[in-house]
C-alpha cells in the first residue's frame, strides 16, 4: 500500500487526475496545503471511489479557516496522523 | 527477461516537457546520477511529459539546450525502461509510433502496478 | 560542467587558453592536440595512439549527446567504437589514471562529466 500526497487544488490544478492514475485499489491519499480544498464538500467529488482512503491533513485546513468545512466522507489526521500514514505505507508518492 | 521493470530500484515520474520550465530535465539528471551509480532506473513519461518524447525536438528561441539528446544517450546509461502514460499520449492526441524511442504503452490500470513495483518512486 | 569562470590560464607558444578552477577549458572551441598534449603533460601522461582514440569517442560522444560521460557510459562508448577489449574500465584507468571519464573528459576538451562525483 503506498501513500499518495497532493498539494493542489482540484479547482486549480489537474495533479490529482495523475496521483489518481497512479493509485492502486488500496493505496491511500492525504491532501496538503492547498490540496486540502479538495476535501470540501463541493470539490471532494473529484476523489469519488476513495471513501476511507481519503484523508487531509488538518493544520492546512486549520491555517485555511476550512476545518468545520470538510466532506464528511474525509479523514482528518493531524502531522502525527501524517506520520502514521507513512509509517503504515511501503512508501510515500507526492504529487505536486 | 530477467529484469523486468518491476525489479528495478527507481521509478522517475517525468510530467513535464522540455523548454517550458527545468522539471524535465533535473528528473533526467536524478536518472542519470542513479544509473551513473548502478542504479536501475526506470522513466515513467506521464501526462504533459510524454512531449519529452517528440520527434524533431530543437533548441529554444533564444539557443537553450533541449533534451532530445540526453534522451537518447539513456541507452548509454543502460536506462531502457521507457514508459509512457497511454492517457497523457491521447489527451495530445498522439501515438507511441510517432515518439522519438522505443517505449511501452501503460494503460490507466497498468500505471499503479508500475509504482508499487519499484522501491522508489520520485515524481518530476 | 565547465563554468565560464577564469581561473588560470594554460600556455603554449605564447598562445593562452583560459581554463575554469578544475582545469576544463573554459572555451571548448580552443580544443587542439597540441591543447590536448599541455593538458596531459599537467596530469603526467603522454598521449600515445591508445589514449588519442580514447579522445575521439568521447569528443563523438559529446557531439551526439551535447554531454560528457560518466564513467559506465564511457565505458560502453569506447566498447562500441573500440570493441570489448578496451571497452573496460581498467583499460581507462591504466591510460587516465584516477578518475578516467574526468580527466579524460578534460584533455579532450569538454567540459566535466555532469553526473559523477
Amino acid at each position: 500500500m503506498l501513500l499518495h500526497v497532493v498539494n493542489r487544488s482540484p479547482a486549480t490544478s489537474r495533479v490529482y487526475q495523475q496521483a489518481l492514475a497512479g493509485m492502486a485499489p488500496e493505496d491511500r491519499l492525504l491532501l496538503i496545503e492547498d490540496g486540502v480544498q479538495g476535501a470540501l464538500p463541493q470539490l471532494v467529488r473529484y476523489y469519488a471511489g476513495l471513501e476511507g482512503r481519503l484523508f487531509a491533513l488538518k493544520e492546512d485546513l486549520e491555517s485555511r479557516g476550512l476545518l468545520g468545512h470538510c466532506d464528511a466522507s474525509v479523514q482528518v489526521v493531524d502531522v502525527d496522523g501524517f506520520v502514521t500514514l507513512t509509517e503504515e505505507a511501503e512508501r510515500t508518492v507526492s504529487w505536486y | 527477461m530477467q529484469e523486468h521493470h518491476d525489479d528495478c530500484d527507481l521509478l522517475l515520474i517525468l510530467r513535464h516537457g522540455p523548454h517550458g520550465s527545468s522539471w524535465l530535465r533535473e528528473g533526467l539528471d536524478a536518472a542519470l546520477v542513479a544509473a551513473a551509480f548502478g542504479r536501475r532506473v526506470s522513466l515513467l513519461f506521464m501526462g504533459e511529459g510524454v512531449t519529452a518524447l517528440m520527434q524533431g525536438q530543437q533548441v529554444g528561441p533564444l539557443g537553450q539546450k533541449g533534451t532530445a539528446a540526453t534522451l537518447e544517450m539513456l541507452e548509454m546509461y543502460d536506462i531502457d525502461t521507457l514508459l509512457v502514460d497511454e492517457q497523457g499520449l491521447s489527451c495530445l492526441g498522439l501515438s507511441s509510433d510517432e515518439l522519438m524511442l522505443e517505449v511501452e504503452c501503460l494503460s490507466p490500470s497498468a500505471l499503479a502496478r508500475v509504482l508499487s513495483g519499484h522501491r522508489l518512486v520520485l515524481t518530476f | 560542467m565547465a563554468t565560464t569562470e577564469i581561473y588560470r590560464y594554460l600556455t603554449i607558444e605564447k598562445k593562452t587558453y583560459a581554463l575554469d578552477p578544475e582545469g576544463y577549458l573554459v572555451d571548448m572551441g580552443d580544443w587542439s592536440p597540441e591543447v590536448a598534449e599541455a593538458l596531459a603533460h599537467e596530469e603526467g601522461i603522454v598521449l600515445t595512439a591508445e589514449h588519442w582514440e580514447i579522445l575521439q569517442v568521447l569528443r563523438d560522444f559529446y557531439v551526439r549527446y551535447e554531454m560528457a560521460p560518466a564513467m559506465r557510459p564511457l565505458v560502453k562508448a569506447v566498447g562500441q567504437a573500440l570493441g570489448p577489449a578496451k571497452g573496460r574500465s581498467i583499460h581507462l584507468m591504466r591510460l587516465f589514471p584516477g578518475s578516467p571519464a574526468k580527466v579524460a573528459a578534460r584533455l579532450a576538451g569538454l567540459p566535466k562529466p555532469t553526473h559523477c562525483l
